[in-house]
């Protein structure tokens, strides 16, 4: 509900619209925590469900901490304040998309200003398992309005670097199966698309992977090939951190050799 | 922000069981608090202006929206008169403005206040002097609500024969 007069913005346009503030808000930002200069780094790894983001942050935080770097994680719902909440709401069967929507921002933006602005502030390096591209996704899927959705995250900060974990669905079903299996809400069975779970992951695994795909440019995603082993990814996304981190180091080593 | 994300949440959730299908079926509701409440709270708790009408933008613009103004003092006066203990977020006690939950709560509400007196133009809200007394604030709102109901009460838009 906006004001009918449309009141005069007083801060720059909101949402990420092709500029890219990496380290500052997308948008209009938490005007109580200002972040500018802060010396921390955040490195989002986005993909789909089972796509393997989980150990390619484990090998990466084992490698970061070896070099000598403070890593702090964050994941999805991984809240103290919203996860049981959330638990609770999707066993209640009352959810819709726009609460499912808004659940997931509050987690998010507890997250942001408990655990990744403190850290970015600490100077440390923010592993960040999904962040608000697999909500954008989800909801765009659910066909919640995107500049809304822009909106709505206008407080979250653009990360430093956004690796996209890349897989084709075939390739995904195979891979879930071999693991733990396919479970209600990865299937999109809240969409209602029939019964079989099978039938109903690949449609909407298919519609998620394409709004992951359509969100490449706006957001900067660099995109990696997760089809092929793990330690092949994992050397690429170490070679393409290292480019990024060690010349922002530069002026620390000069300090050490003083 | 979670104090704000919270409350839409709920807002939300009430909005499309609570106010939607009673809408929908004809009916009147009945909304004490609104989303006005919820741009002078968070705005006051230093939430961006625009960005929590954006996030409101879902909600369904009343027909009739009603501001009961009543100044500080008056507000203070009667809670005290009524209860002891004023509520933790209600006196803006986690802005750490005063340990004093008396004085946080002036602090707070005032600031709160100040807030709604913009929100009232924007939005083409009705004000009620709520310093009168009961009977003659309910006289007023049943003035005002009378004529937006009178307007739409001809319109029986029930096709659908009963059989």
């Amino acid at each position: 509900m906006t004001s009918p007069s449309s009141d005069a913005p007083d801060a720059p346009a909101p949402g990420p619209n092709g500029e890219s503030p990496a380290g500052g808000y997308y948008g209009r930002g938490i005007p109580y925590l200002p972040i500018h200069g802060y010396p921390g780094k955040l490195i989002a790894i986005e993909g789909t469900d089972g796509v393997g983001r989980s150990t390619q942050i484990q090998l990466l935080r084992e490698w970061l901490e070896i070099k000598g770097y403070g890593v702090v994680e964050t994941g999805w719902t991984r809240s103290r304040l919203m996860q049981p909440t959330i638990e609770i709401a999707k066993g209640s069967n009352t959810l819709n998309k726009l609460t499912f929507v808004l659940l997931y921002a509050t987690d998010f933006a507890d997250r942001l200003e408990k655990e990744i602005i403190p850290a970015l502030k600490a100077g440390f390096v923010v592993l960040s398992d999904r962040y608000i591209f697999t909500a954008l996704a989800r909801a765009g899927v659910r066909g919640v309005d995107r500049q809304w959705l822009r909106n709505l995250y206008g407080f979250a900060i653009a990360p430093h670097m956004v690796f996209y974990l890349n897989i084709d669905v075939k390739t995904l079903i195979t891979r879930v199966l071999e693991s733990r299996g396919m479970d209600f809400w990865e299937s999109g069975m809240d969409l209602k698309h029939g019964d079989d779970i099978y039938d109903s992951f690949r449609a909407y695994q298919n519609k998620l992977l394409r709004e992951y795909s359509s969100m490449a440019d706006e957001f900067q995603f660099r995109v990696v090939d997760a089809r092929r082993p793990i330690n092949r990814i994992q050397d690429e996304l170490r070679r393409q951190l290292s480019a990024f981190l060690e010349p922002a180091e530069k002026p620390a080593d000069t300090v050490l050799t003083r | 922000m979670t104090f704000s994300l919270l409350h839409a949440t709920d807002f939300a959730d009430r909005l499309l069981y609570k106010v939607i299908p009673p809408l929908k079926a004809g009916m009147i509701v009945l909304a004490d608090r609104y989303a006005y409440t919820a741009f002078a709270r968070d705005v006051t708790r230093g939430v961006d202006r625009q960005w929590v009408r954006e996030l409101y933008s879902f909600a369904v613009r009343p027909d009739l929206a009603l501001y009961f103004r009543v100044p500080i003092d008056v507000s203070v006066d009667r809670l005290m008169a009524r209860r002891v203990k004023l509520k933790f977020y209600e006196a803006g006690m986690d802005l750490g403005w005063s340990a004093n939950p008396v004085e946080s709560f002036r602090l707070f509400q005032g600031k709160v206040l100040d807030e709604y007196d913009q929100i009232v133009p924007e939005f083409g809200m009705e004000v009620i002097d709520a310093k009168s007394s009961i009977t003659e604030q309910q006289r007023l709102v049943r003035q005002v609500i009378a004529q937006h109901v009178q307007t739409r009460k001809m319109e029986i838009t029930d096709d659908e024969p009963v059989v």
